[in-house]
C-alpha cells in the first residue's frame, strides 16, 4: 500500500504541469552554464602559465649560462664558441623606439581626438574618423615595405641630414642627432611604430571624450574657457583613465611590434647614442634569428621573449601605479 | 488647492510695496531664436534690472532655457541655433559676432540644472576659474577662494577638506560649490537654470537664500519649475508660453493679479 502511494504521488507529480521537473531541467542548464564561464575563465589562467612556463624552460640553459651579466652584455656573437650572448641591445632598441614613438604619438593622437569631438565641422568628422580607423587595420608587413622602399629614403635624403645639420656641435643633442643618415635606423622605426599606435590612443579617446557631458563643458564655457582649457582642465581630467587605457594599449603594441620594425630598423645589436643609427629590438631579434638558431642561441632568443614578457608587464604594473597616483592627487 | 497655497506663499513672501524701478543691465528688443528650422523664441521684449532677480516661468519647452542661454551665448558651442534681434549688456551688444565669448561670459555667470563640479579639488574649482582672469599670488588665491566659498555659504562645511574632490560633495553642496565657482570670477550677471530641481528642499532652501543674498550684489534670472520658488527669490517675474512672453510684471503682481489669462490658468495649475 505504501508503495502504490507514493507511486500515485508521482505520478501526480508527473503530470502536464510538472515544475519540479521543468526547473530541475533549468537548475541543469544553469549548472552547464556557470561550468562553461568558469572553466572559460580558468583556461586563461592556464594558457597563461603554460606560456610562462615553456619560456621559462627553454630559457633556462641561457639563464644557467650567462645569469643576469645577460642583462648588461652588449656583445651577440652567437657563432662564436662559445656563443657570447647579451640582451643590453635589444632592450635598448625596444625601450628607445617606444619611447619615441609615444612621444610623437600621444600629442598627435590625442589632438586628433579632440579636434574630432570639439572642433572639427560635422562634414569632415565621418571621412577622418574612417581614415583613422583604416590605418588601425593596416597590416603591419605593409607598413614596413612602406618604410624600407618610400619613409626610410624619404627621412634619409631630407630630415636626417637636415636635423643632424642643426644640432651638429651641440653637447648631447648633437650625438642623439650625430649622422651618417641611414634608411635603417630607430628612428624610422620609431616614426612607423607611431603612425601604427596613433589609430589607438585616437579611436579610444575619442570614445572617452564623448563621454564627458555637455552640461560640464558648457559649465567651462560658461566660465568663459577657450576650447584649450576646457580640454585640458575638464575634458581630459575627467577622461584621464580612460585615455590612459588607450596609451597603454598602444604602448603595450609598440614594445611588442614585430615585423614593421624588423624590416626597418637595421638589427645591429651595437648600441650608438644617435637615434639615426641602426639598431634593433627585443622582436625584430628575435624575428630575424629565429628560425636558423639552435642550442645555446636558440634558447638566449627565447630568454630575450621572456624578457619581453617581463618588461611588458612592468610598464602595465607602472600606469597601474600612476593611474593610482593621479587619482590620490584628484583628491578621491 | 496647493494653486492657492502658492498665491497666498507669494503674496506672504513678497514686499506689497513695489520696489523702484531699477537701472536696466540686460536690455531684450525683438529678439527671436531658431534652432534650424524651428523658430524657438518669438519676439521677446524685456529688461533685467540691475541687482534685481528676475524669474523665468512657463511650461516645458516653452523658451524660458533657450532664453537664458542667449544672455551668454551658450548656443553658440551648437551649429544651426540662431538668434535675431538686440540684446545689450549695458552698451555691449551681445549678438555682436565679433563680440570676445570668454569675456562676455566672464560677466555674466551661469548655474546649471545638475551641479556640473569640474573633476578637479574643491579648491581648485574656484581657483580655476580666477587663474583664467587672473594672475595671483598663492596667498591672494587662498583669500579669493575662501571668499568665494564664503559666498557660497559653503565654507564651513568644506574649509577641512579644501583638497578633496569635488565630486566627493553632495548634491546641494556641489551645486553651491557651482554658484561659489561662479561668484568667484566676478560676473555681473548669474544665470540660474534650474539651479534647484536636483536637490532635497534643504539644499533648495539654502540655495534660494544664497539667490536673495547674491541679489545685493549681481542682477540675477532665473528659470524655475517651481512657482512657490519663483514667488519667493524673485522682484520680477517673466511668464513664458509656446516661445512667446506672455506676461511679464512685478512678482507679486503676477502671482495675484496677473492680467493675462494664460498666466492665470498656467500659476493656478490649470495647464503646464
Amino acid at each position: 500500500m505504501a508503495d502504490m502511494a507514493v507511486q500515485s504521488d508521482v505520478m501526480e507529480a508527473a503530470g502536464p504541469y510538472d515544475r519540479a521537473k521543468a526547473l530541475s531541467a533549468f537548475k541543469l542548464g544553469d549548472l552547464t552554464f556557470y561550468w562553461i564561464t568558469r572553466i572559460s575563465a580558468i583556461s586563461v589562467l592556464l594558457i597563461l602559465g603554460g606560456i610562462i612556463l615553456s619560456l621559462i624552460v627553454g630559457a633556462w640553459p641561457a639563464m644557467k649560462e650567462y645569469g643576469f651579466a645577460f642583462l648588461w652584455t652588449q656583445r651577440w656573437a652567437p657563432s662564436a664558441d662559445p656563443p657570447v650572448l647579451g640582451a643590453l641591445g635589444p632592450i635598448y632598441g625596444t625601450l628607445i623606439t617606444s619611447v619615441i614613438a609615444m612621444l610623437i604619438a600621444i600629442p598627435v593622437g590625442i589632438g586628433i581626438a579632440v579636434f574630432l569631438t570639439e572642433l572639427c565641422p560635422q562634414m569632415l568628422r565621418r571621412p577622418i574618423g574612417i581614415a583613422i580607423e583604416l590605418l588601425a587595420g593596416i597590416p603591419s608587413i605593409i607598413y614596413g615595405m612602406w618604410g624600407f622602399f618610400v619613409l626610410g629614403p624619404f627621412l634619409a635624403n631630407t630630415f636626417q641630414p637636415f636635423m643632424i645639420r642643426i644640432f651638429e656641435g651641440v653637447p648631447v643633442l648633437g650625438a642623439v642627432f650625430a649622422g651618417p643618415p641611414s634608411y635603417l635606423s630607430l628612428f624610422n622605426a620609431a616614426l612607423i611604430l607611431a603612425i601604427m599606435v596613433l589609430p589607438f590612443i585616437t579611436a579610444i579617446s575619442v570614445d572617452v571624450f564623448k563621454t564627458v557631458p555637455p552640461v560640464l563643458k558648457e559649465a567651462a564655457y560658461g566660465m568663459g574657457c577657450t576650447t584649450w582649457e576646457v580640454v585640458r582642465s575638464v575634458v581630459i581630467p575627467y577622461t584621464r583613465v580612460g585615455v590612459i587605457g588607450g596609451i597603454m594599449l598602444a604602448l603595450g603594441r609598440a614594445l611588442g611590434e614585430t615585423m614593421a620594425v624588423t624590416f626597418i630598423i637595421g638589427n645591429s645589436f651595437r648600441i650608438s647614442s644617435s637615434i639615426f643609427a641602426p639598431g634593433t629590438t627585443i622582436s625584430a631579434a628575435i624575428a630575424s634569428e629565429f628560425a636558423e638558431s639552435d642550442g645555446l642561441h636558440q634558447s638566449g632568443l627565447i630568454l630575450l621573449g621572456l624578457l619581453l614578457f617581463v618588461l611588458t608587464f612592468f610598464v602595465l604594473a607602472g600606469a597601474r601605479l600612476m593611474l593610482m597616483r593621479l587619482e590620490t592627487k584628484a583628491g578621491k | 488647492m496647493t494653486e492657492l497655497s502658492v498665491s497666498t506663499t507669494a503674496a506672504g513672501h513678497v514686499p506689497q510695496v513695489p520696489l523702484p524701478e531699477a537701472q536696466p543691465k540686460v536690455t531684450v528688443r525683438n529678439l527671436n531664436f531658431y534652432y534650424g528650422e524651428h523658430h524657438a523664441l518669438k519676439n521677446i521684449n524685456l529688461t533685467l534690472g540691475t541687482n534685481r532677480v528676475t524669474a523665468f516661468i512657463g511650461p516645458s519647452g516653452c523658451g524660458k532655457s533657450t532664453l537664458l542661454r542667449i544672455f551668454n551665448r551658450m548656443y553658440d558651442l551648437y551649429p544651426g541655433q540662431r538668434a535675431v534681434g538686440q540684446l545689450m549688456l549695458d552698451q555691449t551688444n551681445i549678438l555682436d559676432p565679433k563680440l570676445d565669448l570668454n569675456l562676455l561670459r566672464a560677466r555674466v555667470g551661469m548655474v546649471f540644472q545638475k551641479p556640473t563640479p569640474f573633476p578637479m579639488t574643491i579648491y581648485e574649482n574656484i581657483a580655476f576659474g580666477i587663474r583664467l582672469y587672473e594672475k595671483i599670488s598663492k596667498s591672494e588665491m587662498d583669500d579669493r577662494v575662501e571668499k568665494a566659498l564664503r559666498g557660497g555659504a559653503l565654507w564651513n562645511e568644506v574649509k577641512d577638506k579644501l583638497n578633496a574632490s569635488g565630486l566627493s560633495l553632495s548634491g546641494g553642496q556641489q551645486q553651491r560649490l557651482c554658484i561659489a565657482r561662479t561668484v568667484a570670477v566676478r560676473p555681473e550677471v548669474i544665470l540660474f537654470d534650474e539651479p534647484c530641481s536636483a536637490l532635497d528642499p534643504i539644499s533648495t532652501a539654502k540655495v534660494e537664500e544664497l539667490i536673495q543674498e547674491l541679489s545685493e550684489d549681481y542682477t540675477i534670472a532665473i528659470v524655475t519649475h517651481n512657482m512657490q520658488q519663483a514667488a519667493r527669490v524673485s522682484d520680477k517675474t517673466a511668464f513664458m508660453y509656446l516661445g512667446e512672453l506672455i506676461e511679464f510684471d512685478d512678482t507679486n503682481k503676477i502671482f495675484t493679479s496677473p492680467s493675462d489669462r494664460r498666466t492665470q490658468d498656467y500659476i493656478t495649475g490649470r495647464f503646464g
